[in-house]
């Protein structure tokens, strides 16, 4: 009767890990859970690790691990710049899926197409990319004809001041 | 990883050019030998050495670490250690050991990989039945 509090229940097996980083700082990494309960539709990205156990549909993005875990269902693409791991219960559906180190337990459910190692991450990596390419935008041949027409009117001006 | 002991237990002794339906043969190779072509076949295989083609065997096939595999490769269990390169079915599981490298589609009704596996390819999982599965 007392206990009607609808998030009580819910709240008690999150584990609280990014609460862990207050203390040490920024060495610590950080972790995103999704519980069995929750449920994301749409586009994650996470500086640092990532564990789901609840419903996913969309892009999810990790510079660290990502983990499928209990009975999680994730469908679309997955990125992990370092490990993802499927548990037994877990299933991953339909998406590209990139990432450096991959495990899938027995009794997960998977499919989709899958490319592995360091260039598969390099090529999906939007933030890091180097803007190497675009020299055309740079204008100079109309400044040099400005600047003799500058100094043409400076020294008559100079003049006038000076008498 | 302790499942895969349990195969290679197996792989005692089959010198009988042919045997009964009942007993499971195997077909065994070694580091140094190399298969080219197309093999069906009744039974398991445990593949080393150099495969080149197609494989396809109504009971497991089991690829050896340091094997070196450019086949298609259909199976009811199919265990990789080594490197293969080819679509791969098995009509059961499929397992990745920590030192296999397979670059391919597979199919698969169950699917286990290990940390250290690479995998670069398609999945899929579930419904093959369109292929000829048994011979």
């Amino acid at each position: 009767m007392s206990t009607r509090r609808p998030g009580s229940r819910l709240q008690t097996p999150t584990p609280a890990e990014p609460k862990a980083n207050g203390s040490d700082g920024q060495q610590q990494r950080n972790s995103v859970y999704l519980g069995p309960n929750d449920r994301l539709v749409g586009q994650l990205f996470i500086e640092g690790d990532l564990r789901v156990s609840g419903k996913v549909e969309g892009q999810l993005e990790a510079t660290g691990d990502i983990e499928i875990a209990g009975a999680g269902t994730v469908s679309g693409t997955v990125t992990a710049y370092n490990r993802l791991v499927v548990g037994g219960g877990a299933s991953l559906i339909g998406g590209d899926v990139r990432v450096a180190r991959l495990q899938i337990d027995d009794g997960a459910t998977f499919s989709g197409h899958v490319s592995m190692g360091k260039a598969a991450i390099e090529a999906s990596r939007p933030v890091m990319a180097e803007p190497a390419p675009p020299p055309a935008p740079e204008p100079e041949p109309t400044p040099v004809e400005v600047t003799p027409v500058v100094i043409d009117t400076e020294p008559a001006a100079k003049k006038g001041r000076r008498r | 990883m302790d499942v895969q002991e349990a195969v290679a237990e197996g792989t005692a002794s089959v010198d009988n050019g042919e045997v009964k339906h009942d007993a499971r043969k195997q077909f065994q190779m070694g580091p140094g030998d190399i298969l080219e072509g197309k093999l069906i076949y009744d039974g398991s295989i445990r593949a080393d050495g150099r495969v080149e083609g197609e494989v396809r065997v109504t009971g497991n096939i089991d690829v050896a670490n340091g094997a070196n595999i450019k086949a298609l490769l259909e199976g009811a269990n199919v265990t990789l250690k080594g490197q293969v390169e080819g679509a791969v079915t098995a009509r059961d599981k499929l397992t990745l050991g920590r030192n296999a490298r397979l670059s391919g589609d597979i199919t698969v009704r169950r699917l286990q990989i290990d940390d250290g596996a690479t995998l670069n390819g398609h999945v899929r999982m579930g419904d093959f039945e369109h292929q000829a599965s048994g011979q």
